[in-house]
């Protein structure tokens, strides 16, 4: 297999309005050191160690049930919520181990935003599902929770759509209008990471360019993880690529280094479209 | 040539259905429509029997006197519909919270433990125990303890046959709500009450309130519970519930049994009350489940 044709069928795969390749000197802001998962007796994630780097955005690949989306449901802890699952080894924010049970889960969750696949609005209107994070964690004066409303929602490029029906229900929005309601959401609560768990694979391709346009942007502000089944979204929106299979990390790297020129085989036939 | 145009206009003589389905078809579609025919015409008689006789005991004092004496003339049924509404809102106030509390437990905390599943198994006996062992049961409880049948007994009795019926709806509509829901409030850090009162309860709540209207459907008819606890009452009823608290199911009962004429009306006249009722209720259950289903 020549590197050649490999080379090839992946050139077309980086967009080109893909930002400047990747910061390798930002700092790391999620070290992930020999984490193991398990689902009751199923071995998950097998001694993954990766580092995320501050505001990049770094992009997990590989098939359906490879680990991708665990991983990803340690950063927030949100796989505590079912009691048969998990976690050993150690998760380091900014050095803290969030895996350590004296961890505040209420405010790793403040730090530590998440957008799920399916949108998920609350049954209550635009302007609440937006404050709902807020209200959680501050008491701001009416004046001051209508501004970091309105900010969210420009920040999740749907202020424009939404402003003059904030009290309308979240319900009542398109679907991609849903999750950048729900981005909007998670925003609000000025996290310092977001986590896209394969943000857009419920939506029509106009909707996903805004969010992966969006993404681009918030990484200005933010570190972020994203689940992607999508190789070219990956390519398009990542500074840094990781590719799991079977549970395993197979292969780390800058993003344009991994669909141009990857070190391992396997990594190669994914990504080549040989299996997956 | 031949099969070009077997293609552009395939035969219909010449179906390909083998004639056996088409009869088993036919056969299944008569059955299906006659048993819905029996049922239609049994409830329509019901109904059309209770608005003929009931209608004309419709008089202008229906409403606003009690039930005459035996024998007499006249008279309403007031104290029994007002008697009527008190016990079964005695029953609502006291259900709807156990209910809708142990219902949320099941579906939200408990889910598959053995507790949940123990709690799932009697809820489900209690949701078909006769309803006359329920006024027994009250009996033991409040009546004879107390010495006298009173309202509060057969409010009791009344929320004992509305609380399954709540909690089942509750789990069952609380199980309707996404997971991914519940996730993405606990993702943004809030703890599970939070997540359920903000998040699941209103995500569920046209259902809940619908099985809330259909427990007060369900108890505002019952009569058997109200025999050993409520009983009856001739006339006004305490301002303290205390002593028989005139009700239409018992009334009716009663009088419907009589071999005075003018009872005997009166129970017409009740019973095509409590039907209405109960059919408007119904509707207003259907009515909140709407606007829900058409978004």
């Amino acid at each position: 297999m020549s590197n050649a044709a490999a080379t090839a069928a992946a050139e077309p795969l980086i967009h080109p309005s893909a930002k400047a390749g990747a910061d390798t000197k930002a700092p790391v802001r999620i070290a992930v050191k020999g984490l193991n998962f398990y689902y009751g007796q199923f071995h998950g994630l097998k001694n993954i160690d990766l580092n995320f780097h501050d505001r990049q955005v770094t992009a997990l690949i590989g098939p359906s049930g490879c680990g991708k989306s665990t991983l990803l449901r340690t950063f927030n802890r949100i796989y505590s919520l079912y009691p048969e699952q998990r976690a050993e080894g150690q998760i380091l924010l900014d050095g803290v181990n969030i895996l350590d049970p004296k961890v505040d889960l209420n405010d790793l969750r403040a730090r530590v935003g998440m957008v799920f696949q399916k949108p998920t609005p609350f049954p209550m209107s635009i302007y609440d599902n937006v404050a709902f994070g807020i209200r959680l964690y501050e008491k701001l004066p009416k004046a001051e929770l209508d501004e970091r409303v309105e900010s969210s929602l420009r920040k999740a490029a749907l202020w424009d759509e939404v402003k003059d029906k904030l009290k309308q229900s979240g319900m009542g929005l398109s679907g991609g209008q849903q999750q950048r309601l729900c981005i909007a959401r998670t925003v609000a609560q000025r996290p310092e990471v977001i986590l896209f768990d394969e943000p857009t694979s419920a939506l029509d391709p106009i909707s996903t360019g805004r969010i992966e346009e969006l993404i681009e942007q918030l990484r200005d502000e933010f570190t972020i993880a994203i689940v992607t089944h999508n190789m070219q979204q990956a390519a398009r929106i990542s500074q840094f690529t990781a590719f799991m299979y079977l549970g395993e990390l197979v292969e780390f790297s800058q993003t344009e280094r991994m669909f141009m020129n990857p070190t391992q085989q396997r990594t190669q036939d994914y990504i080549t479209g040989r299996f997956g | 040539m031949d099969a070009i145009n077997t293609l552009a206009a395939p035969p219909l003589a010449r179906s390909r259905v083998r004639p056996g389905r088409r009869r088993a078809d036919a056969m299944l579609r008569g059955f299906c429509a006659f048993a819905t025919l029996i049922g239609v015409i049994v409830l329509g008689s019901i109904l059309l029997m209770l608005i003929v006789e009931g209608i004309r005991g419709f008089t202008p004092t229906l409403l606003t006197q009690p039930t005459p004496g035996p024998g007499s003339e006249g008279g309403g049924i007031a104290n029994a519909v007002l008697g009527s509404l008190i016990l079964t809102a005695i029953g609502i106030v006291i259900a709807t919270p156990v209910g809708v509390m142990a219902g949320t437990f099941l579906a939200e905390y408990g889910r598959t433990s053995k507790l949940a599943v123990l709690i799932r198994f009697l809820n489900d006996i209690l949701l078909s125990a006769p309803s006359i062992l329920i006024g027994l049961f009250v009996y033991t409880l409040m009546v004879r303890p107390m010495g006298s049948y009173s309202g509060w007994a057969g409010g009791v009795a009344l929320a004992i046959i509305a609380t399954p019926v709540i909690v089942r709806t509750t789990e069952d509509m609380l199980s309707l709500v996404p997971g991914t829901l519940r996730e993405a409030g606990a993702a943004l850090g809030a703890p599970p009450s939070m997540v359920i009162m903000k998040v699941s309860w209103r995500a569920a709540s046209a259902g809940i309130v619908t099985g809330i209207i259909l427990a007060l459907a369900r108890i505002a008819g019952e009569t058997a519970p109200l025999l050993f606890t409520a009983l009856n009452n001739n006339s006004w009823f305490n301002a303290d519930l205390m002593g028989g608290v005139p009700n239409l199911p018992v009334m009716i009962y009663q009088f419907a049994l009589s071999p005075y004429p003018n009872w005997q009306q009166l129970a017409w006249a009740g019973a095509l009350l409590i039907t209405v009722t109960i059919l408007a209720l119904s509707v207003i259950a259907r009515l909140v489940i709407k606007p829900q289903r058409a978004r």
